[in-house]
């Protein structure tokens, strides 16, 4: 396994040379940045890169993993960079535009003044310093008010504080646990920052718990600060420290995945997922325009399939990265069911040849990733966090997680189909092509069937952790009732159309009713705030999932009218034969009618 | 009287009925998932999932619906009629009557362990050792009774009948080992027990200058502290009065035909079969974080003459004599390094406890086999078309 991690980041890292170079500041140069991007640091539970911890620190204080300076050039710094420049020039980095602030109302409230700029801006330390102690007084009589009932200027006062902060910390000096524990200490031990180390050296009863290791390499990164006005020097300073660092990183067993880390990050896969698929969605509705054209089709099917290959990339490198199976936080949730439901929609593609899975490819593709960059802005938190005790079981996040995170693919895929039909039902679209109906109706219903097998499994699934770990099968907590939803959703319509009480139609409304079930399931319990999945709560989506909610509630409306439409259609039609409407029954287990209409 | 009987067989049978109570059940879950965020968890259990009839408030209208019970029950019924007994049987059918055997078999896992599981904890320091749990959330009043060898005979009152003990008449209970019959009233399952002041009146008695004041119900069920009033009727039908409040530190104490005795209202316990002792208690956090990443609690267990370590942690937990011990929380929270820890374990008897497991192995098993038949049949259509 370590040969092949070994062979997989070589490949990888060679690959990553041809990845764009850093942008120059001309304080540092390329290699350096370079150099300090795979240093090992201790940060969250685990270690990583530091060009990880740069990204996520940036992304909390400015919402972007980058820094758009404000000269004439707009140049962009790298985080890492800007990291490297508030650790040993905080002269300069003072005025980087760093601090993100959505609504210029929150500096009218510490009574900062902000002219020439938008309502939501970037701004410079330099730009908030005269502000700073009223920010502090007004962040420390908010931090009493429980974050649920703080409006959006009190909140975000409270941000812009905790981000002022996370700012201080890094300023003039490398406030990281740069320093690896020694060899002798277990897994997981703690590192340490080089100021710890100094400080440990002056005390007796902790300075001959120090290796020589361990002082060197604490020497070495603080001697970088003398040698910042020599590019070249300070360059090679950062290169014999981080051979240090990284031996004895290595000696323990903690360097392996850096380099790969490093490349998942830089390669952006997601980034170019989405270019892809919104090309796949392009290439699509070209398709659609043109239906006998081959090319639009075509570049289509590559471009989903390239997409759907990136997410399945990325997932297996977080799986390699974190020693777990794919699914274990909420964030890797919606690249997996991406990836699955893509996936399984290429397949359906490849029997049906409809073209209809094809686009819902392209559309789940693209929502989904849309929805997990989104997520990683919005949570500006390291995607692949330490976890909490009960969920450190790689058997259960392989069985149960896994196969309930393949029930929602399957629930959001029937979604996306149904909504198909109603909507091209509601618009007549070739409305006289009956073949082109029938064949989607029974795509829905294969995801369907599909769905429920790992909905109900993984539900089950899911009982049975929750008796090894809580000591008890079901315990009607939010979380396991969205699941139950699900499984009670698609065993309603399966059902239903076994008794002919929801035929083609009814079932694909049904269906596209069944998205708001899985995004309830997966999205709006954690927004409730009580039982045991505390780990999954999650805040700031509420706008966006009620939006959801209601174009698929739209969406199944439409398809009603579409159905009463076309029943109407047929009325008229038939009462001009002079015949009476015909009238579809409902039938029991053993083939009894109950009569009544049904859709 | 046959036509009537089928009709009800049909009924009762029917994909229909399926449907419409598969979408009671998903509108109960949904409404007891949306009811916990202000009524907490165990008040939305029994309001929506333990109950046969739901009051429901609709806007200004109370609209009843059948409970997660009741609809629980008639599903299993059109389960067994329906999905076992007049389904077409063949090969078609094999997987959803496997699939319909195995969801039997976990909806009476779940009866039996709604009826007959115990669930509880046992909460030990290091180096303490118990051999009894207590409940979470049932209170049961004792009469302690000391004997002249220093040992104390217990005298419980299950929680059930002490919870239906209210109002001024309440309940008497009679044992006959007692010199008393003792006559329980105004039960209160959240109180606080209060001295009465000049300055206004109560509508329950004063007992020595004290009396109960009912509080709302916690959100968190465990939280509720109820309270009764006693009378201790001797046989010669002299009476004594008392309060006994579950926040209280010590149980009351009462002279009784001549005898102290003492009367407590406490959280339900029930003897284990073995005894457990903490050895040690073990939380790590992740480096250089405030989050646990393992909690474990060495034990030594010792039934008969027999004594064996045990490592219990999250997600392993110990399975013995019938009982399920499980890593449940610990303390202090605040405790500095070397302050000497407390472990709490949960305890449940379940007779049922390993059935949902086979349960679930039978369901992927009909599932499976079903669709599995349908997607080989589908494809093979399509390729005959193509």
């Amino acid at each position: 396994m370590n040969l092949q991690i070994r062979i997989l980041t070589t490949l990888l890292a060679l690959l990553g040379c041809a990845l764009p170079a850093s942008a120059q500041t001309g304080k540092f140069t390329p290699h350096s940045v370079d150099l300090f991007e795979v240093l090992p640091v201790q940060d969250g539970g685990r270690i990583k890169p530091v060009s990880t911890f740069a990204d996520f620190t940036l992304l909390r204080l400015s919402g972007r993993k980058s820094v758009t300076r404000g000269d004439d050039a707009k140049t962009h710094l790298r985080s890492t960079e800007w990291l490297m420049e508030q650790a040993f020039f905080p002269e300069l980095a003072v005025d980087e535009p760093v601090f993100l602030v959505s609504d210029a109302a929150a500096l009218d409230a510490i009574g900062l003044a902000h002219v020439d700029k938008k309502k939501r801006d970037r701004y410079t330390f330099r730009e908030l310093e005269p502000g700073l102690n009223a920010l502090f007084a007004k962040a420390n009589e908010y931090s009493h008010i429980e974050p649920k009932e703080r409006n959006s200027v009190q909140t975000q006062i409270v941000n812009l504080a905790e981000a002022v902060q996370i700012y201080d910390s890094l300023s003039g000096h490398l406030d990281l646990a740069l320093v690896p524990a020694p060899q002798p200490e277990p897994k997981d031990a703690e590192w340490l920052t080089p100021e710890e180390v100094a400080l440990r050296l002056t005390a007796p009863m902790f300075r001959d718990k120090l290796t020589e290791g361990q002082k060197q390499v604490a020497a070495g990164f603080s001697a970088l600060q003398q040698r910042r006005d020599d590019p070249g020097a300070f360059e090679n300073q950062l290169a014999a420290v981080s051979g240090q660092s990284i031996a004895m990183a290595q000696a323990r067993g903690e360097y392996g995945k850096i380099p790969l880390e490093r490349f998942y990050y830089r390669g952006q896969f997601l980034f170019y997922g989405q270019i892809v698929f919104i090309l796949a969605f392009l290439f699509m509705a070209f398709s659609w325009m043109a239906p006998k054209a081959k090319l639009p089709y075509r570049g289509a099917a590559l471009f989903a399939t390239a997409g759907t290959a990136l997410v399945i990339t990325a997932i297996v490198i977080r799986c390699i990265i974190r020693n777990r199976p794919p699914v274990s936080t909420l964030y890797e949730t919606v690249l997996f069911i991406t990836g699955v439901s893509t996936l399984v929609a290429l397949v359906a593609e490849r029997i049906t040849r409809q073209r209809l899975a094809l686009s819902a490819a392209a559309v789940l593709g693209m929502v989904g990733v849309f929805i997990a960059n989104g997520y990683e802005s919005l949570d500006k938190k390291d995607t692949m966090p330490s976890l909490v005790a009960v969920l450190d079981t790689n058997f259960w996040l392989a069985t149960h997680v896994t196969a309930i995170t393949v029930g929602y693919s399957a629930g959001m895929l029937a979604a996306v189909l149904g909504s198909f039909y109603l909507i091209a039902k509601a618009f007549g679209f070739r409305r006289d092509q009956r073949t082109f109906y029938s064949g989607l109706g029974r795509m829905v219903y294969g995801v369907l069937c599909f769905g429920v097998i790992f909905s109900t499994v993984g539900t089950i699934l899911g009982g049975i952790w929750a008796n090894d770990s809580w000591g008890r099968f079901w315990g009607w907590d939010p979380k396991e009732n969205g699941a139950l939803l699900i499984v009670l959703s698609q065993l309603v319509i399966l059902h239903a159309r076994m008794g002919g009480y929801l035929k083609e139609h009814g079932v694909c409304a049904a269906a596209a009713a069944g998205g708001m079930v899985v995004a309830f399931s997966w999205f709006g319990v954690n927004l409730l705030g009580v039982g045991l999945h505390s780990y999954g709560f999650t805040s700031g989506i509420h706008n966006a999932l009620w939006t959801y909610y209601g174009v698929q509630g739209g969406i199944v409306l439409l398809g009603t009218y579409g159905w009463w439409r076309e029943r109407l259609r047929a009325a008229i039609k038939a009462e001009a034969r002079g015949e009476m409407p015909s009238h579809s029954s409902g039938g029991t287990r053993d083939g009894g009618a109950a009569g009544g209409a049904t859709i | 009287m046959k036509g009537i009987l089928k009709g009800i067989l049909d009924f009762f049978s029917s994909l229909g009925l399926s449907s419409a109570l598969l979408i009671l059940l998903a509108l109960l879950t949904y409404l007891g998932t949306i009811d916990q965020v202000d009524h907490g968890l165990f008040e939305a259990q029994k309001k929506y999932f333990e109950s046969m009839v739901v009051w429901q408030q609709v806007g200004p209208l109370v609209v009843p619906l059948p409970g997660a019970y009741l609809v629980m029950v008639l599903l299993c019924v059109n389960l067994v009629l329906g999905g076992l007994v007049r389904i077409r049987k063949g090969w078609a059918t094999v997987g959803v009557i496997v699939t319909h055997c195995g969801i039997i078999l976990m909806m009476i896992a779940g009866l039996v362990k709604f009826k007959y599981c115990k669930e509880g904890h046992v909460t030990l320091y290091e180096g303490q050792a118990k051999s009894e749990f207590e409940s979470y959330y049932d209170w049961e009043l004792v009469v302690l009774e000391p004997t002249e060898r220093g040992t104390v005979i217990e005298h419980p009152i299950e929680p059930t009948a002490v919870e239906h003990s209210k109002g001024d008449k309440g309940r008497t209970f009679d044992d006959p080992t007692l010199p008393f019959a003792l006559q329980v009233t105004h039960y209160m399952r959240n109180c606080q027990m209060m001295p009465k002041g000049p300055m206004f009146s109560v509508d329950v008695p004063v007992v020595d200058g004290a009396f109960l004041r009912e509080m709302p119900l916690e959100k968190e069920t465990e939280q509720n502290v109820p309270g009764v009033y006693v009378t201790a009727i001797g046989r010669d039908g002299s009476r004594t009065d008392g309060i006994v409040w579950g926040g209280s530190n010590a149980p009351l104490r009462a002279n009784l035909a001549g005898k102290a005795f003492g009367l407590d209202l406490r959280r339900q316990k029930f003897p284990m079969p073995f005894e457990v002792r903490l050895d040690k208690f073990t939380k790590e956090d992740h480096p250089r974080m405030a989050m646990a990443k393992v909690f474990s609690s060495d034990v030594t267990v010792r039934e008969s003459n027999s004594t064996r370590a045990v490592k219990i942690s999250m997600n392993e937990p110990l399975r013995d004599k019938g009982l399920v011990l499980y890593q449940a929380s610990w303390g202090p929270s605040n405790a500095r390094p070397g302050e000497r820890l407390f472990s709490t374990l949960a305890v449940v008897s379940n007779p049922s406890d390993q059935w949902p497991l086979w349960s679930c192995l039978v369901i992927a098993v009909g599932l499976l086999t079903h669709f599995t038949r349908k997607l080989v049949r589908h494809v093979r259509l399509e390729g005959k078309k193509s």
